[in-house]
């Protein structure tokens, strides 16, 4: 097993760094100046030299590359071209409203996804299975920041039981909470209605299987049948699409922060594209490379726990 | 089943629980502005909208723009507002401080009395192209601080005090930093910890988030009727709206269109305040290159555009007729409609005119030209307007869609035929100044800045009038350049766009909203909360 975990944290060096070279080169493709971004339409001419001189900007691809490089293998993210902010300081800052929204989303899309997917697999083609289904479809179909909106508008105007926006200080527990509440809520909602509909498939996979057949001759409960034979062969697939999700809601949470003005990751990612501040784009992107990096690796050593032959 | 109604039930527990006020302190603003984080918070460089309001709130100036009313100057950390000298040829103008001005306390530098040598380093910062986007509006001033209390400033060319006190208020290179504080934390941490003098002391910084601000007790002209500010950083406008219903915000930044206005209008507890000063749209032609070097085909694109369209693109109130480059309604130097109709030069809608015009210089069939839009909002509608009206009399406009940051590395690299440029500038001599005086000619000029036009033809009249002393042959002056420039068609005033912000109805600014440079409401010590 070590010798398997060990190949496959070489193996994923050359994809982290290929990524990061993409991600440089990106970032100065997105057009835009740093520096007229920065000073904006008033400065002079020489005004926006000088800064631009200062950025590093003037210096050659290669020579950025090079120093990018160097200074990530170092693990040092730089500073940031336009508050002059020490970019790791920064992420610490946002990774932890990032990572409390995600895994929260998680644990509300799975609680929720995989009860509804089990009982519509089991109510097949009853009105239960029909509401289901349609309100699945409706969730995948609903872009995240159009149903946060929505969120906002019942239970934050309309009741005004959360706050609408911001991230809460991360010393206050309450107020943490009840500024994650709505996010995690939009989030896991849209998750809920994946994990709805490939649960359900799965479970109806299942249950035409002849050992769900012989466990209903044997005379056990439907109930039984259903949790302990059906939903656990189930849960498999169930189980292994989890890191794929996991690396689809870093994508929503790019929006859903924006909308609720959470000082997280995502937020900050849009921030740097908006200022062109190419320092911090690239750390952040390399920061997400690295999730994806990992929760695949993860994924890797997890299917290779379950199944041997995997590993070799 | 279960587990989803267990789910829910536990939401609303949690509801119950977190729910109090979000956890807002009495006696703090809350306000977001329309941007995703600080740009640069050293006055100096605070360029943007969010940056300047937020600075405009922790410094001062030796004048300031009185609150509210962009067009009068008063007293800030000077106690008077002085009369210049002639000295030996070069005019002189002397400050004296106020006493008991303290510096805001930071990491490492206690509060101390500011005095000359804070204001003549400043200044000095100003001037520094390294050191201030600004440099270039500071050149051929000397400042020489000859006791603690006393600030003289000697300028190679004379002034107006319109121009002059606009270099030293409170606006851009003319907040005053502290210089202890300046140097301790250097060009770095300035940008994310301002210390000045201001109403109101910086608290902390939460990257991407907001800046706490707090209630400067030692302040001069007594303390802050607000315990702080709350400054945060919301690009999405349905998250800032959303955040003032639910009373998470008591200010924020609004959307320049009379169907938003209207419907923040009807929300109980809301006030939505459109003010000036208004940011104008100018179309600069480009006189040097075919088919608009000729005169005809300039004016027969004056004569094909209706100013009233264009305003309905953001509905009267928020944008306003404007008929010379220079905003008369803010600004000294500007002409009303009657005075340029009397000379033929408001270019009144006429596109059978504009027709016989470009038949006459050779285009009865019209032409096309390419340009590019910035993608934002307020650029890309003119830009499609322009381009619908001008349709109308056989001119094709290619209009292509970019980023707002490439549009403006464009235009300057003459990309354009003709544009539309929005911006607000300070005073007469800055609009010139930058826009129609050669030295600014895009790409080829002496100090590229944004002559679009290319024009070059009232150099003289632009450097008389900066340097007349007499207010009011000033403005003849600015007058007679503008008439130039409009009887050459090189520059066509379209509309200017009012500020728009909303707010609860328990904010008291403190002043009444007529004119802000700062382009927010303004905050000072006199604002106040009355619930």
């Amino acid at each position: 097993m070590l010798k398997y975990v060990a190949q496959r944290l070489i193996l994923s060096i050359p994809v982290f760094l290929g990524v990061a070279t993409i991600v440089f080169l990106v970032v100065r493709v997105i057009p835009g100046d740093p520096a007229v971004a920065s000073l904006g339409d008033y400065a002079s001419k020489e005004a926006v030299d000088a800064l631009r001189q200062r950025m590093g900007l003037n210096e050659s691809l290669p020579v950025q590359y090079v120093r990018f490089l160097g200074s990530l293998v170092q693990g040092d993210l730089g500073k940031s071209m336009i508050t002059g902010s020490s970019i790791r300081d920064e992420i610490m800052h946002a990774l932890p409203y990032t990572l409390e929204l995600t895994v929260l989303a998680i644990i509300i899309g799975t609680l929720l996804g995989i009860p509804v997917g089990v009982y519509t697999a089991i109510r097949r083609n009853r009105m239960a299975d029909y509401i289901g289904r349609i309100l699945s479809l409706t969730g995948l179909s609903v872009p995240a920041f159009y149903l946060g909106i929505l969120l906002i508008l019942l239970l934050a105007i309309q009741f005004r039981w959360l706050p609408a926006v911001g991230g809460g200080g991360m010393d206050d527990l309450k107020e943490n909470v009840s500024h994650l509440i709505l996010p995690a809520l939009t989030l896991g909602l849209v998750m809920t209605a994946s994990v709805a509909r490939l649960s359900r498939s799965a479970m109806l996979n299942v249950l035409r299987q002849d050992y769900v057949r012989t466990a209903r001759a044997k005379g056990l409960k439907e109930r039984v049948v259903h949790l302990r034979h059906a939903l656990r062969s189930a849960l498999i697939p169930i189980v292994s699409v989890t890191g794929i999700w996991a690396v689809s809601l870093i994508g929503d949470s790019v929006t859903v922060e924006v909308v609720f003005a959470r000082p997280g990751l995502g937020k900050m990612m849009v921030g740097a594209i908006m200022q062109r501040d190419y320092t911090a784009l690239q750390s952040i992107m390399v920061v997400y490379t690295g999730f994806v990096v990992v929760i695949n690796l993860m994924i890797d050593l997890i299917y290779g726990w379950v199944d041997p032959r995997i590993r070799h | 089943m279960r587990n989803v109604l267990a789910l829910g039930m536990a939401l609303a527990v949690v509801c119950m629980v977190v729910a109090p006020d979000f956890g807002h302190a009495a006696g703090i603003l809350r306000i977001a502005q329309n941007a995703s984080d600080v740009g640069s918070l050293d006055p100096h460089f605070a360029t943007t909208t969010q940056d300047r309001s937020l600075v405009d709130m922790v410094f001062n100036g030796l004048v300031r723009y009185k609150p509210g009313d962009g067009s009068v100057f008063e007293p800030d950390l000077a106690t008077s507002l002085p009369t210049p000298r002639v000295v030996d040829g070069k005019q002189v103008w002397t400050f004296s401080l106020r006493k008991g001005v303290m510096c805001h306390p930071t990491t490492g530098v206690p509060s101390y009395p500011l005095t000359s040598e804070d204001v003549v380093y400043s200044l000095q910062k100003s001037a520094d192209k390294n050191r201030s986007a600004y440099a270039a509006d500071y050149t051929g001033m000397t400042v020489e601080a000859p006791d603690a209390q006393t600030v003289k400033i000697t300028l190679d060319k004379p002034l107006s005090p319109i121009l002059f006190f606009a270099k030293v208020a409170n606006y851009s290179g003319g907040f005053i930093v502290c210089k202890k504080a300046a140097e301790k934390l250097g060009p770095d941490g300035m940008k994310t910890r301002p210390v000045g003098t201001g109403p109101f002391m910086f608290k902390s910084y939460s990257p991407q988030e907001r800046v706490q601000l707090v209630a400067n007790p030692a302040y001069f002209r007594g303390k802050p009727q607000l315990d702080g500010v709350d400054f945060r950083y919301m690009p999405d406008i349905s998250s800032r709206e959303l955040a003032l219903r639910n009373g998470q915000l008591d200010v924020i930044n609004g959307v320049p269109d009379k169907a938003w206005v209207d419907k923040m209008k009807g929300v109980s507890g809301v006030k939505v305040d459109v003010f000036g000063v208004g940011e104008v749209a100018i179309l600069h032609l480009q006189t040097t290159a075919p088919p608009l070097d000729k005169l005809e085909v300039r004016k027969a694109i004056a004569h094909a555009l209706d100013r009233d369209e264009f305003v309905a693109l953001f509905g009267p109130g928020i944008g306003e007729n404007v008929y010379s480059p220079v905003p008369v309604k803010f600004l000294a130097g500007g002409l009303t409609r009657e005075e340029l109709a009397a000379k033929g030069l408001d270019y009144k809608m006429d596109r059978e005119r504009a027709k016989k015009l470009l038949a006459d210089a050779g285009f009865p069939n019209g032409f096309s030209l390419e340009m590019v839009t910035s993608e934002m909002t307020g650029y890309r509608v003119l830009y499609e307007s322009m381009q619908a009206q001008l349709a109308k009399v056989g001119i094709k406009a290619n209009v292509k869609v970019v980023d707002h940051s490439s549009f403006h590395s464009m235009i300057r690299k003459d990309a354009n035929p003709l544009v539309i440029y929005i911006a607000w500038r300070p005073n007469a001599d800055i609009y010139f100044t930058q826009f129609l005086h050669s030295d600014s000619i895009v790409v080829t000029g002496k100090k590229p800045n944004t002559n679009f036009s290319h024009y070059n033809k009232i150099d003289g009249l632009i450097e008389q009038a900066r340097n007349e002393t007499d207010q009011a042959k000033q403005v003849a002056l600015w007058k007679e350049a503008q008439i130039k420039a409009l009887e050459d068609m090189v520059v066509y005033p379209i509309s200017y766009q009012n500020q728009v912000y909303a707010r609860s109805n328990a904010v008291d600014y403190g002043h009444e909203l007529i004119s802000v440079l700062a382009l927010y409401p303004g905050i000072t010590e006199k604002t106040r909360l009355t619930k």
